[in-house]
C-alpha cells in the first residue's frame, strides 16, 4: 500500500507541501523474539485527526508506545517536525509535545483528580501557561472540575477517560495520541469524550487516535489507517476507508 | 493442541536450563580449581595423607611423578578455563563446533583417571621413588575428593551438553545428588565441624524450601518464618530431654515438631487473611518477634528462659548414635530434604499448588472461580511451617541446646534471602540458592580466616598487609547476605533460577513500567 | 421459575448508597443486560451477586434460597461464574492451567493425593486437563493453551475469562462488560458465543456499554441510575425510554453505526 498524501482538512490548515508533523517510516519492533510491528510507515500532519484501526494484536498499541518512546524500534525511523526521535528516552519526546493517554488510563489513583492532571505537567516550568492549561481542561470537562479533590481511583469509568485525556493535555502537547478512549464508557459519555476530541481538534490540536469502535472513530477523523498484524497499514481518507467492503465486514460489523 | 505439547521444551524453559549448564559448568571450575589450590592454603595442622604437588614437583621436577602431575595441571587449566570458552561463543554468537565439547569430555576422563591413578601411588603405595618425600601435612584427601567431583561434572556438561539443556532440573539433581550423599566422605578425616555444616546446610535447604511455600507458591511474604523453626526445635527439645523426662526417638520428633509448627502456622495465618503485601509482611514480622520473646520470657515455664533447653538426646538409629556418627544424621537430614522435595515438586504440580498460583495472581479473581481463600491460604502457611517444623526438630537434635537467640530475626532474612538468591518459586532455585549462601557463610568464611593468616604472615605473598590477618571474616556473615542480594537485584532479579513465571513477568515488566516516563517526568 | 432474585436489594459504602433498593429477577434460560452511566452501581451489584460484597439490605435468591453472606467460592460452587469488566485472568498461568482453576473445586483430589501423586490423583489430572483443552478448543482457543494468559490478545483473553468462568460448570453467567475492546468482528463472535451458551441451557447476565449487543442479543434490560433501577423490559421498550435516554443513551450520534 502506498502512502495516500492527506486531503486538506476543513480545519483550516493546508498540509499540502510542509513536512508532516509526525511520521513513521517502515518501523518494526520485537517483543523478544515475537515481531509486533512489521514495517509500519504512516504521517500525521500539522491540524489533523487521524485515526488508527485494526484488530486486537494488530500493533496498534504498540505504535503508540514507540511514537511515544516507551519501546524502541528495531529499524525504521519516527520523525517529528521532521526530526528523528526513535533514539531519545519517553521523556524527551514528552517534553518535545508528545502526549500519550494509554489504554486503560493508568491514573494514578491515589492521587487527587488535581493531583493526576498537575503530575501532566510536571515538565513545565511556566506557571502561567499551567494555569491557563488547568482552565483549559476544566472548560473541556466542568465534571473534573467538580470533583479536583476526589482520588482518581474512586471516580467512575467516564470520569477516569476524562482526567487521563486531561492530564495528557496538561502538557499542553503539540500532538495529543489517545489510545481507546471510549474503553468502557456509556453511549452518552462515549459521545461527550468524542466532542471533546472534535473541540480539541477545532482548536488547532493534532490527534492521533486509536478506537474499536471503527465507525465512530473514522467519522470523527479525516483519514484513517487500518493497522493488519504489525504489517504495512492500508490508509486512506476516512470515507474511502467508510466505504471499502474490507473494512465494512472486518471493522464495522456490517 | 500442539503449542499445548510444547510446553515442556518451549523457549519459556530453555533459559533455565542454559543457567544450569552454566552453573554445573562453572561448579566444575571451582571444584578442580580449590581442588589445586587447597594444599597451598590450608594449614599442615589438618590432619590427612597425601600428595603436595608443588613439594612433588620441586623435589623432582624431572621424574615421572612430576610428569603426571604435569599432565593433570594441563587438564585442569583446560576445563578451569574452558567457561571463557562459552562466553566467547556468547558473544560471538557462533555454536562451539562439537568437536570442542568432545575434547573436553575425553580431558576430563583423563583428568578424573589420572588423578586415581596419582592417589593411589601416593596414598596406597607410598610411590616416594616417584614423587620425593610426601610428607603428612596436606589435606589432600578432600583436594582429591573435589578434583574427581570437579572432572565427574565436567564430563557431565560437556559430554551431555544437549540433555543438560533439554533435562536443567534432572542435570542439576544427577550434580548435586551425589555430591550431598558423597559429602561425608569428603571429609571423613576432617574435623567433625565440617559435617556439622553439611548438617546445618540441610537444615537450613529445608528451612529455604519451606519458606518458599508460603513466599514462592502462595506470594504471602512472611518475615517471621524464623518462628516455626523454633517451635519445631523446642518441640525436639521437650520430647527427647531430661527436661519433662520424655525421651522419643528423632523420627517421632520429625512429626511432632512439623505437626505443632504447622498449627502454628494456621494460628498466625487466621488473623493475616485479609491483609497483602505490606501489612502481612508487618504482621509476620511481629509473630516472628513474639515467639523468642516468649521463649525468653520463660511463659508457662516451658522454655527453660534465656538459657533455652539443654542436654537435648542424640538421636539414635539402633546402634547407631549420630552423635558420634554425624555422617548419618547428615544422610538423615539429606533423605528427609530429598523426601520433602519431591512432596513440595508434587503439591506444586497438583490441584493445590494451581490454587496457590492462581491465589498469588489475583485473590478475587480466584474467590470468584470457587477458590476458598481461606483454607488454601492456611494450607500454605501450615504447609511451610511444618516442613520449618522439621528442620527445628533436626536442628535442636544436632546441636543439642536450644536457646532464644538462635531464632532471631536475622534467621529470618537468612532464610528469605536464600530463596531470594536461589529464585523464589522455583525448587531448584531455593536449593540452589540455600546451598551457595550456607557454604559461603559456615565453609568460605572461616576458610577466609585461616588463608589471611597464612597469606598476610611474614614471608608470604601480602605480608604487607598485617591488618588482613586479625580480620574475622566469620563476623561478616550478614554482609555477605546484603551482598548478594544487592547483586541479585542489580543483575538478576529473578534469582540465579528464576521461576518460570518470574521470567516472564521480569521479561514483560520492562515494557510496562515508567507511566512516569510518559507524562515527562525522569 | 425465576434462578435468580434480587429483592430491594442495597449496598451502603459509607455514606455513598452504591445500589438503591433494587429488585428484579432473572429466568432460567434468559439473557438479560443490566445497562447503566458509568458509576450507576452496576458492577457493584454483580459483587453483591457474587458475594463479593455483602449487601447492605434486601436479599439475593438463587432458585429461590437467599445467598447472602455467603463467600464467593461458596456462590461458584452454587453455580454462579462470573468476568470481570477489567480481564482478571492469572497472568502468568497457562491459558489451560486458567481453565483448569476453574475446575478446582468439583476436582476430588486431596492435598495428600497431590503430594504423593497417586495414581488416582494423576488419573483425575490427567483428565480435568483433557477436559479443559477441550474447552478450549470449543472456545477456539486451543492454539492458545500453553500461552501465558497474558500473551494472549485482548480479545482472546476476554474470551478465556469465560472460558475459565464455563469450568466452573455454572448455570448462571456473569459477563461484566465482555464486548469492551472487542472490534466489530470479535463483537459479532461474542454474540453468537452467548447465543450458544444459553441454547446449551445457561442463563446469562450481562453488564454491557455497546448498545448493538445489548439490544441484539438481550431478551430483558434493566437499567441502573445512580444505584436505583429506572427501567426495565424488552430492548424496543427501554431504547424508547425517556428516562433512559436522557441518563444514558444520549443523542445517539455514537450508537449510529451499531444500529446500521
Amino acid at each position: 500500500m502506498t502512502e495516500v498524501t492527506a486531503p486538506a482538512t476543513g480545519d483550516g490548515k493546508q498540509p499540502a507541501t510542509a513536512a508532516p508533523l509526525l511520521e513513521l517510516r517502515e518501523i518494526a519492533v520485537y517483543y523478544g523474539r515475537v515481531r509486533a510491528l512489521n514495517g509500519v510507515s504512516l504521517s500525521v500532519n500539522e491540524g489533523e485527526i487521524v485515526a488508527l484501526i485494526g484488530s486486537n494484536g494488530a500493533g496498534k498499541t504498540t505504535t503508540l508506545r514507540t511514537i511515544s518512546g516507551l519501546i524502541r524500534p528495531a529499524k525504521g525511523d519516527v520523525r517529528f517536525r521532521g526530526e528523528p526521535i526513535h533514539h531519545l528516552g519517553a521523556e524527551r519526546i514528552a517534553r518535545m509535545g508528545v502526549a500519550h493517554a494509554p489504554e486503560g488510563r493508568r491514573l494514578f489513583g491515589r492521587m487527587t483528580v488535581r493531583e493526576n492532571l498537575e503530575m501532566g505537567a510536571y515538565a513545565r516550568h511556566d506557571r502561567g501557561g499551567v494555569r491557563e492549561s488547568f482552565d483549559r481542561v476544566y472548560t473541556l470537562f466542568p465534571r473534573l472540575r467538580e470533583r479536583h479533590a476526589q482520588l482518581a481511583g474512586s471516580l467512575s469509568g467516564g470520569e477516569q477517560q476524562m482526567v487521563a485525556i486531561g492530564r495528557a493535555l496538561m502538557s499542553n502537547p503539540t500532538l495529543l495520541m489517545l489510545d481507546e478512549p471510549s474503553l468502557g464508557l456509556a453511549p452518552i459519555l462515549v459521545d461527550a469524550i468524542f466532542e471533546v476530541i472534535r473541540e480539541i481538534n477545532a482548536r488547532g490540536g493534532t490527534i492521533l487516535l486509536i478506537e474499536q469502535n471503527a465507525g465512530l472513530a473514522l467519522r470523527t477523523a479525516s483519514r484513517g489507517y487500518v493497522l493488519e498484524t504489525g504489517n504495512l497499514p492500508i490508509a486512506g481518507s476516512s470515507d474511502e476507508l467508510l466505504n471499502s467492503p474490507d473494512v465494512q465486514r472486518a471493522y464495522l460489523g456490517m | 493442541m500442539l503449542s499445548f505439547l510444547r510446553i515442556p521444551s518451549g523457549p519459556a524453559q530453555r533459559g533455565q536450563s542454559a543457567a544450569v549448564f552454566w552453573i554445573v559448568a562453572v561448579t566444575a571450575s571451582g571444584m578442580l580449581l580449590m581442588g589445586w589450590l587447597l594444599p597451598w592454603f590450608v594449614e599442615p595442622t589438618s590432619s590427612g595423607i597425601g600428595f603436595s604437588p608443588q613439594d612433588a614437583v620441586l623435589s623432582a621436577p624431572m621424574g615421572p611423578g612430576a610428569f603426571l602431575l604435569y599432565v593433570l595441571a594441563v587438564t585442569m587449566l583446560l576445563l578451569v578455563l574452558s567457561p571463557l570458552a562459552e562466553i566467547a561463543a556468547g558473544i560471538t554468537k557462533r555454536p562451539l563446533p562439537l568437536i570442542a565439547d568432545r575434547v573436553r569430555l575425553v580431558v576430563a576422563v583423563v583428568g578424573f583417571v589420572l588423578t586415581l591413578v596419582v592417589w593411589f601411588l601416593i596414598r596406597v603405595l607410598n610411590e616416594e621413588p616417584l614423587f620425593g618425600p610426601i610428607d603428612s601435612h596436606t589435606v589432600t584427601d578432600s583436594a582429591v575428593w573435589l578434583t574427581l567431583y570437579g572432572y565427574a561434572i565436567a564430563a557431565l556438561v560437556y559430554g551431555a551438553r544437549r540433555w543438560v539443556l533439554a533435562r536443567g532440573n534432572v542435570a542439576f539433581g544427577a550434580a548435586a545428588i551425589p555430591f550431598g550423599v558423597l559429602l561425608p566422605f569428603m571429609f571423613h578425616q576432617a574435623p567433625d565441624f565440617l559435617l556439622w555444616a553439611a548438617s546445618s546446610l540441610a537444615i537450613y535447604m529445608l528451612l529455604a524450601l519451606g519458606l518458599n511455600v508460603v513466599v514462592g507458591f502462595a506470594g504471602l511474604l512472611d518475615l517471621g518464618y524464623a518462628a516455626f523453626f523454633a517451635i519445631g526445635a523446642y518441640a525436639c527439645a521437650s520430647f527427647a530431654s531430661p527436661t519433662h523426662h520424655i525421651h522419643l526417638s528423632l523420627w517421632l520428633l520429625i512429626f511432632i515438631g512439623a505437626g505443632v509448627a504447622s498449627v502454628f502456622g494456621a494460628i498466625l495465618g487466621a488473623p493475616t487473611l485479609r491483609l497483602r503485601g505490606d501489612y502481612l509482611a508487618i504482621v509476620t514480622l511481629g509473630f516472628g518477634e513474639i515467639i523468642p520473646d516468649l521463649a525468653t520470657n520463660n511463659v508457662f515455664g516451658l522454655t527453660g528462659g534465656p538459657n533455652g533447653l539443654s542436654s537435648i538426646d542424640q538421636p539414635r538409629y539402633g546402634p547407631v548414635n549420630f552423635g558420634t556418627n554425624p555422617q548419618w544424621f547428615y544422610w538423615s537430614v539429606l533423605a528427609i530434604s530429598v523426601i520433602v522435595v519431591i512432596f513440595l515438586r508434587n503439591i506444586e504440580r497438583s490441584r493445590v499448588g494451581r490454587a496457590w498460583v492462581a491465589l498469588r495472581e489475583d485473590e478475587i479473581a480466584a474467590a470468584a472461580t470457587g477458590i476458598n481463600t481461606t483454607t488454601t491460604k492456611l494450607l500454605a502457611f501450615a504447609m511451610g511451617a511444618s516442613v520449618a517444623g522439621v528442620a527445628g526438630a533436626f536442628y535442636g537434635s544436632l546441636v543439642t541446646i536450644v536457646s532464644p537467640d538462635d531464632f532471631s530475626f536475622a534467621v529470618s532474612v537468612a532464610v528469605i534471602s536464600m530463596i531470594v538468591l536461589g529464585g523464589i518459586g522455583n525448587i531448584v532455585g531455593v536449593i540452589l540458592g540455600s546451598s551457595v549462601l550456607t557454604l559461603s557463610i559456615f565453609w568460605i568464611l572461616p576458610h577466609m580466616n585461616e588463608w589471611s593468616m597464612t597469606v598476610s604472615a611474614p614471608g608470604k605473598p601480602l605480608e604487607f598487609l598485617p591488618g588482613l590477618a586479625t580480620v574475622n571474616f566469620t563476623q561478616y556473615t550478614y554482609m555477605v547476605y546484603g551482598i548478594a542480594l544487592i547483586l541479585m537485584m542489580l543483575f538478576r532479579p529473578g534469582g540465579l533460577l528464576p521461576s518460570r513465571a518470574r521470567r516472564v513477568e521480569l521479561e514483560a515488566g520492562i515494557e510496562s513500567e515508567s507511566l512516569a516516563a510518559v507524562q515527562g517526568r525522569a | 421459575m425465576a434462578i435468580l432474585e434480587l429483592a430491594g436489594v442495597s449496598k451502603r459504602f459509607g455514606g455513598l448508597l452504591a445500589v438503591s433498593n433494587v429488585s428484579f429477577s432473572i429466568d432460567q434460560g434468559e439473557i438479560i443486560s443490566m445497562i447503566g452511566p458509568n458509576g450507576a452501581g452496576k458492577t457493584t451489584a454483580f459483587n453483591c451477586v457474587t458475594g463479593l460484597y455483602p449487601v447492605s439490605a434486601g436479599d439475593v435468591r438463587l432458585d429461590g434460597l437467599s445467598i447472602n453472606g455467603l463467600p464467593p467460592h461458596r456462590v461458584t460452587k452454587l453455580g454462579i461464574a462470573r468476568t470481570f469488566q477489567n480481564i482478571r485472568l492469572f497472568s502468568y498461568m497457562t491459558a489451560v492451567d486458567n481453565v483448569m482453576v476453574g475446575a478446582h473445586w468439583w476436582m476430588k483430589e486431596r492435598v495428600w493425593d497431590g503430594a504423593l501423586k497417586t495414581p488416582r490423583a494423576r488419573r483425575e489430572e490427567r483428565e480435568v486437563q483433557a477436559w479443559a483443552l477441550d474447552l478450549l478448543a470449543q472456545l477456539e482457543l486451543a492454539n492458545y493453551a500453553g500461552s501465558y494468559a497474558r500473551e494472549l490478545p485482548y480479545g482472546l483473553q476476554r474470551r478465556l475469562e469465560i472460558a475459565r468462568a464455563l469450568a466452573t460448570q455454572p448455570r448462571l453467567l456473569l459477563l461484566d462488560e465482555p464486548a469492551a475492546g472487542l472490534n466489530a468482528r470479535e463483537k459479532n463472535d461474542l454474540m453468537a458465543l452467548i447465543a450458544r451458551l444459553r441454547s446449551e441451557g445457561l442463563t446469562i447476565f450481562l453488564i454491557e456499554h455497546d448498545m448493538r449487543v445489548v439490544m441484539e442479543i438481550s431478551d430483558r434490560i434493566v437499567v441502573l441510575d445512580y444505584g436505583e433501577k429506572i427501567a426495565e423490559g424488552v430492548p424496543t421498550e427501554v431504547r424508547t425510554n425517556r428516562r433512559v435516554i436522557e441518563a444514558y443513551l444520549g443523542s445517539g450520534a455514537s450508537q449510529e453505526m451499531h444500529t446500521t
